[in-house]
């Protein structure tokens, strides 16, 4: 059994280089406790797409560790619900095919057609797309494609969560609907979550802590700024944006940014 | 619906003011090799059932085992080239030279190589659609972008996984008009390679009709080829609004 200090999801030295030897990321240390929920804000070239693909298994060689309970996420024994920009659906599926397909191969052997009809007619209805069902991706708007991306993720039961700037292609109409949907469907179902944003209102509305990447600069192996937002966190969805702790946070935030990111 | 329709009644009317234009050659021309549309129509009707099934099967069973062959070479070798820069640039070239060859021209050596028999007549057919499909299948394949195969992979989908529901579905729609494409090539060269060593297909009915100086059944021969290619067309064209249904 895992002691309770390597619970959740550990991130030890974590270091990414591309081909022509340009670090990307330098020593990342980052826990996350399981059940947490962590927003992620940097700079573009800070690394935090990165680091949401390396956890995703997308990199094919990083230095350092990265654990989930214990086990290491290289023996791809850990069930990841990735959202990407993009939304990442198959265009020639339909929506209900891409559940099913993300069913089969993530909970590949666990109950039979039914059971996979249960999880996808109850993801549907709880994104509010269950009429959607039978329609092509390429048919549909991107916040309703981003509905499906989040119902696919949610559906295999994952046990990380990563989302990498779901919502910043969407308008701020769409976007304040998603940002309330996603979060009540994650405290009814919750996973350890890394939510990637660049939209600092955003990183405060969802996260129960903030990290705050450094600029990425090659040599500066700079620790990330980690904010606790649990002031903000423990509020009503509709109230934080008025609260006197939302503000305080906004303000930390903005002040880290320009020390940090100059 | 109504549209249809209208495909539909368009698609007769160019069909009559064909057979139109056929009339009014044959009153002008008069002459035994031209004969009007009614012989040629009820030479068609007088043909055996069997006699033209034997026929028709022979020839879509040459051009399906063609067709087939070189679907599944030209898949593998489009795949390797699409997914490994390093077999690309190695067969690259190999297609870059040998893609000009004019086929038909191979014809002589297939014949040497394989002989008169069936071997040679389907081996003609997947050699033109063949380094179409290749070439056709990788670009298809590189222009699926990475992030495609993102959230599979995150989910741990295996490489058989990643094939059926990525690379194939994302390249089927190239393959198809691929094979719209060169068809109607692998058509025109199966009747060449049909007017020797057989005596069955469509090409050998029409040559055969031919010798025999009977130009109403040689002339129905060319209809009904024409037909079960224009039969080939639709079923191309049933199986892209099958799987593509997703292209708005």
């Amino acid at each position: 059994m895992s002691s309770l200090e390597s619970n959740g999801l550990q991130i030890k030295e974590l270091q990414v280089a591309y081909h022509n030897g340009r670090q990307v990321l330098g020593n990342l240390n980052l826990v996350l406790p399981e059940f947490g929920i962590y927003t992620v804000i940097g700079p573009s070239g800070s690394g935090k797409s990165t680091l949401l693909r390396a956890i995703a298994g997308l990199l094919p060689g990083y230095g350092g560790k990265l654990h989930f309970n214990g086990k290491p996420l290289r023996d791809k024994n850990t069930r990841i619900g990735l959202v990407p920009q993009n939304y990442g659906l198959l265009p020639w599926k339909t929506v209900h095919d891409n559940i099913d397909i993300a069913l089969k191969i993530a909970r590949a052997g666990e109950g039979g057609k039914e059971a996979r009809e249960t999880q996808i007619a109850k993801w549907l209805t709880a994104m509010g797309i269950a009429g959607l069902a039978g329609r092509y991706p390429l048919s549909l708007s991107g916040g309703q494609q981003q509905r499906v991306a989040i119902a696919r993720a949610f559906a295999i039961r994952p046990e990380i969560l990563l989302l990498d700037e779901p919502f910043s292609a969407l308008d701020a109409m769409t976007r304040e609907g998603l940002q309330r949907l996603f979060l009540g469907n994650w405290q009814e179902q919750p996973a350890t979550a890394l939510f990637v944003t660049h939209d600092v209102e955003e990183a405060i509305l969802l996260g129960q802590r903030i990290v705050v990447m450094p600029a990425g600069k090659t040599d500066a192996a700079e620790a990330p700024e980690i904010l606790d937002n649990s002031a903000v966190f423990g509020l009503n969805y509709e109230d934080k944006r008025d609260s006197a702790a939302y503000t305080e946070q906004s303000r930390r935030i903005r002040r880290i940014m320009q020390e940090k990111w100059q | 619906m109504k549209r249809r329709l209208w495909h539909i009644a368009r698609l007769l009317l160019v069909f009559l003011a064909m057979n139109l234009i056929w009339y009014l050659l044959y009153l002008l021309l008069h002459h035994p090799i031209l004969p009007s549309p009614g012989p040629v129509y009820r030479a068609m009707f007088e043909l055996e059932g069997r006699d033209v099934a034997l026929n028709v099967g022979y020839s879509l069973l040459r051009i399906f085992e063609g067709v087939v062959l070189a679907l599944v070479i030209g898949l593998l070798i489009g795949l390797l080239m699409g997914r490994s820069p390093f077999w690309n640039r190695v067969l690259d070239p190999v297609v870059y030279l040998t893609y000009p060859i004019p086929k038909i021209a191979l014809l002589p050596v297939v014949m040497l190589f394989f002989g008169l028999g069936e071997t040679s007549k389907v081996l003609m057919i997947t050699l033109i659609l063949l380094f179409q499909i290749i070439i056709s299948v990788r670009d298809g394949i590189k222009a699926i972008p990475e992030s495609t195969y993102d959230v599979l992979t995150s989910i741990g989908a295996t490489t058989a996984q990643k094939f059926w529901n990525v690379t194939l579905p994302g390249a089927l729609s190239v393959i198809l008009s691929t094979i719209r494409i060169s068809l109607g090539t692998a058509i025109s060269v199966l009747f060449f390679t049909e007017i020797y060593g057989t005596e069955h297909g469509m090409g050998f009915f029409i040559m055969d009709a031919w010798l025999r100086l009977d130009y109403s059944e040689m002339y129905a021969g060319i209809l009904l080829f024409s037909f079960v290619g224009f039969v080939l067309f639709l079923l191309v064209d049933l199986l892209d609004h099958r799987f593509m249904k997703w292209r708005k």
